[in-house]
């Protein structure tokens, strides 16, 4: 057996993050001992409507939120106990729905810093009801083997380690809510463990006091003692002796009470919990409530590292007496796992995970980034520059300063070509429409294909497939004509041999003054050669030159628009902040600028009925 | 509890209808001559002047002076703001009337776990003491509320004669109404005197409020007093102004002339702690207490307080079995603090003791463990060691 909460509970939590931790901590120990969670919904207006997930060992139990603890209730009949989780501005009017529930017997208020006029009118009326109002400032109430409200017991492995898997044979009441963890601890090794735990809170009016606590005790017959922690300040543990020794009690009483160092500090030092306060002589001080319970018959060590082994000899004469038998242990293959976390598990080498892709060129587990092997701060240190980081990222090859020049030069020459090319009129439209950057420069980066920018890798394709092939510009000028059409690269609308590209010019002279081997470049400008005697025009462009000159560096041919594409959006990004700082209205064109070729207006006939057949 | 001073303790008095002598309080001998201005009552009364400061004994100090004319105040206000006690700075003197009396009596409401004590005497002042068990006492049921009546036949058993009986009721009605209405946990008039035309009046007084009552009185615009007879330090008042604000809790309370520091978590565990120590003969060098999974910069900043005490030779990092604060979050506040106050030369020579169990309980004591190749002088405990076994430990380690 054991006392206020068993295996029946069933929990609605009045509260939002704070009630959602203790869930998950109280699904654990449903998991330990191997039972359907108990706990049926939350109340939280705010986020009402909304579920929340709670970890079953493996599985995802989803429980829902309510406005009023009379719909939780109503959804969940078998609801009996509420856990009060709410603001202290909040927290009478929760607790007080909750005791006004017919269903409700048990409700237990964890929130701290409740006013003590709340807390004694919530006391007040669970009494003139005949329900249990547990706390305010409660850690919550644990009966080892059936019940756990609230994160009491603590972590997983501490409730395998204190033994809350199975019932043992002492009771515990404590205000502290570590302390009540520790006795929990202590039972478990100086003794057999323990029946029910109570956190009753260490506010200065408890709702439910040690003798309540102490009567429903007596009255349960697998509790043989129980043990409280007392402290400084009001009379409860006085109560709890007069109880105690009003009448022969079927319990061992066990208890310490802290405060005795008040006896030598300054006057009205306020120590610990709310309640802990006033006298150092009379009632309410440690030594009164120590003499109290010892005159009573309790046992009372002079430390609290004494109440170890104080349990232990309490433990064996019980044991002796045969008023408790030993208690059936559990092994710990027995006992259910809680899964570990994958995080935790890699991190312990436990499992082998399939990666859904795998990356080669950049490392951010550090504290900066890597890139190919080379710490970002280490390039920096050491004057690389950012043609060096594309390349290292594009072809992860630390590249010469020469190359870096190119690459440079390349990216300068094509960052941008007016307001009138497709890509930057798409940016500059949108941006007059008011869209945001990120998507203004993506809507001209999409421009960027077969007809706009997009021939540098197509160029590249081509002329790095003659030059494989080793064929000769006339053999390469038959293949193109017959299975491609027009050579990439080849070819300008307004340029010609007669008025060159100047871009090309620079380009082309620089790549050949670094006295390295271009045979593409090479192979382009013989083409050019030959197409530029049968038409003017069909000269090397821009997007041919730099696809020949990035195939010479060794740059893959996927990577030859990337050129374009990086160099382009600093345009691009210049143009909608331009377009930004000048105010720039909505772009509508004129209906001069389309012509309408629609068909002329005329009556809509009416929907046509589909027929039966 | 929650003491309130006495200025804003008489202004409460005021606000629910009772009579309190005319009063100001003053941080400067300027703002004293502008009150006088406007204040006739300077001008004509006899004052009183007091430090107004959470001081214990302050007549004894000099801080309270008597019997003066508004030369005498100012005189009295320029002595007393300034002055030091210990090392704390009076800032601020309540100058108020003094009222010729001839009778005293005592009036008191005390909170109490089913409702309120309603306390009267047909005597007061120092008498109180010698005769606590004459006081009359009327138990008020949490809800309820006494009647005037009621309140009338308490004042006859209390030997209030005729009209009397009957205006002390109405003033313990009023006192009554100002705690229940002011989340009061105990309100003392003594002396409760009879002025020169026959008013009641509230001469002196004990405010204490439930501080966690805040948020239902934005009209509480004065700040709680220590209860320990001296004002908070800075330390004190950093930690309290960090404890306002964080999840969890951090507290601190220096006790000069302790040479055992005290670091341990929880409300309830931090008192044994105190009281093992204590019992060895030690002596605490401060109260401290982290409790309900602070955030790991809070519990540096106490650490660093803590460490920084003078003359301390033992830190007892100690802690009952957790039940949701998180051990190795918390302890790398700590190992932060003890890193940063020994960069400023403290924690020579400094044992530190540990003691711990709770959620990531191994990492924790772990990282503790390792500070000892810091060249930290720490001895670290599990949940195996019974909770204050570390404070004989350390206090046999001389």
């Amino acid at each position: 057996m054991s006392i206020v909460a068993d295996e029946n509970t069933r929990v609605v939590i009045q509260g939002g993050p704070a009630g959602g931790n203790a869930a998950r901590r109280m699904a654990e120990f449903s998991y330990l001992i191997k039972k359907p969670f108990n706990v049926r919904a939350f109340v939280f207006p705010p986020d009402a409507g909304k579920t929340v997930d709670i970890p079953y060992g493996s599985e995802t139990l989803v429980l829902p939120i309510f406005v009023t603890v009379q719909e939780a209730v109503k959804a969940y009949p078998d609801i009996n106990t509420s856990l009060v989780y709410i603001a202290p501005n909040r927290a009478l009017e929760s607790a007080m729905e909750a005791l006004k529930s017919d269903k409700i017997n048990l409700v237990s208020m964890i929130t701290e810093g409740v006013t003590e006029k709340d807390a004694k009118i919530l006391a007040h009326e669970a009494k003139r009801l005949g329900k249990v109002y547990n706390g305010p400032s409660s850690i919550g109430i644990f009966s080892a083997g059936k019940c756990r409200l609230g994160v009491v017991g603590g972590s997983y492995e501490n409730l395998i380690l204190s033994k809350l898997y199975r019932p043992g044979s002492f009771g515990v009441i404590t205000k502290s809510g570590g302390l009540l963890n520790e006795i929990i601890w202590i039972c478990s090794q100086f003794a057999d463990g323990v029946t029910t735990a109570v956190g009753i809170g260490g506010d200065a009016y408890p709702g439910t006091d040690y003798v309540s606590y102490l009567e429903m005790f007596e009255n349960d017959p697998e509790t043989r003692a129980v043990v409280i922690v007392g402290e400084m300040g009001g009379n409860l543990e006085e109560r709890a002796a007069e109880w105690y020794g009003a009448k022969k009690r079927r319990i061992k009483l066990l208890a310490v009470v802290s405060g005795f160092c008040q006896e030598v500090l300054p006057k009205g030092m306020k120590f610990g919990h709310a309640g802990a306060k006033e006298g150092t002589r009379g009632e309410g001080s440690a030594r009164n409530k120590s003499e109290s319970l010892k005159k009573a018959g309790a046992i009372v060590p002079q430390t609290f590292g004494a109440l170890g082994p104080a349990i232990k000899q309490t433990y064996e004469e019980l044991l002796a007496k045969g008023v408790i038998k030993p208690a059936k242990e559990i092994s710990a293959e027995q006992l259910p796992k809680w899964p570990k976390s994958i995080d935790e598990a890699i991190k312990n080498g436990e499992v082998m995970v399939q990666p859904l892709f795998k990356s080669t060129i950049c490392d951010d587990r550090g504290d900066e980034p890597v890139y190919g092997g080379y710490a970002a701060s280490d390039l920096i240190n050491k004057g690389y520059d950012i043609p060096h980081v594309i390349a290292m990222l594009w072809t992860k090859r630390l590249i010469s300063d020469q190359e870096a020049e190119l690459i440079k030069r390349i990216i300068m020459l094509s960052a941008d070509h007016g307001p009138c090319v497709s890509g930057a009129l798409a940016t500059i439209l949108a941006a007059c429409a008011d869209i945001p950057m990120a998507q203004a420069v993506a809507s001209g980066i999409t421009m960027i294909g077969p007809r706009f920018g997009g021939a540098v890798t197509d160029a590249g394709r081509w002329f790095k497939f003659a030059v494989e092939s080793r064929m000769n510009v006339e053999e390469f000028l038959a293949y193109m004509k017959t299975n491609v059409g027009p050579v990439p690269g080849i070819g300008h609308r307004v340029k010609s041999i007669h008025n060159p590209d100047k871009r090309v010019k620079e380009l082309v002279g620089f790549a050949k003054s670094l006295g390295r081997p271009l045979p593409h470049l090479e192979f382009a400008l013989e083409v050019e050669k030959i197409t530029t005697t049968k038409k003017e025009n069909l000269i090397l462009n821009v997007d041919g030159t730099i696809a020949v000159i990035l195939l010479d560096l060794g740059f893959p041919v996927e990577s030859l628009n990337g050129f374009f594409i990086l160099a382009r959006t600093i345009g691009l990004i210049g143009h909608w902040i331009d377009q930004k700082q000048q105010g720039a209205r909505l772009i509508r064109l004129h209906p001069y600028l389309a012509r309408y070729a629609t068909e002329p207006k005329q009556e809509v006939p009416p929907i046509e009925k589909s027929v039966e057949v | 509890m929650a003491k309130v001073l006495e200025g804003p303790g008489m202004s409460l008095l005021i606000k629910w209808g009772m009579k309190v002598p005319n009063h100001v309080v003053v941080t400067s001998v300027e703002q004293l001559y502008h009150l006088a201005s406007a204040n006739a009552w300077l001008n004509d009364k006899r004052l009183v002047a007091k430090a107004h400061e959470a001081i214990g004994g302050r007549f004894k100090l000099g801080l309270v002076k008597v019997d003066l004319d508004l030369k005498g105040a100012e005189k009295a206000v320029k002595e007393i703001l300034g002055h030091k006690v210990g090392t704390m700075t009076i800032s601020q003197v309540i100058i108020s009337e003094m009222i010729h009396h001839e009778v005293e009596y005592y009036l008191a409401v005390k909170s109490t776990r089913e409702g309120a004590d309603v306390l009267m005497a047909n005597f007061g002042g120092i008498e109180v003491e010698s005769r606590w068990n004459d006081i009359k006492r009327m138990f008020v049921e949490i809800g309820k509320s006494p009647s005037v009546e009621e309140l009338e036949e308490l004042a006859r058993t209390a030997g209030f004669k005729a009209d009397l009986a009957g205006q002390v009721a109405q003033f313990a009605r009023k006192l009554y109404e100002c705690y229940d209405r002011e989340d009061g946990q105990y309100l003392e008039i003594n002396p409760l005197s009879v002025t020169e035309d026959g008013e009641l009046i509230a001469l002196d007084m004990v405010t204490m409020l439930d501080a966690d009552a805040r948020f239902r009185h934005p009209d509480w615009n004065f700040t709680f007093a220590s209860e320990f007879g001296r004002p908070y330090t800075e330390d004190e008042q950093e930690i309290m102004e960090i404890d306002s604000r964080i999840k969890g809790s951090v507290k601190f309370i220096e006790i000069p002339g302790g040479s055992i520091a005290l670091l341990p978590a929880g409300g309830g565990a931090s008192v044994y702690y105190a009281d093992a120590i204590v019992a060895q003969g030690g002596k605490i060098a401060n109260y401290a207490e982290y409790s309900g999974d602070p955030p790991d910069w809070a519990v540096e900043a106490l650490t660093e307080r803590v460490c920084s005490l003078p003359d301390i030779k033992h830190v007892i990092v100690g802690g009952a079995i957790a039940n949701f604060t998180n051990v190795k979050k918390t302890f790398a506040g700590i190992i932060a603090g003890f890193r940063n106050v020994r960069l400023k030369g403290k924690l020579k020579d400094v044992h530190i003791w540990v003691r711990r169990g709770g959620p990531y309980e191994k990492e924790g004591l772990a990282a503790m463990r390792a500070l000892e190749q810091e060249g930290f002088k720490i001895h670290v405990y599990d949940r195996h060691t019974p909770l204050t076994d570390v404070v004989d430990y350390a206090l046999k380690e001389k």
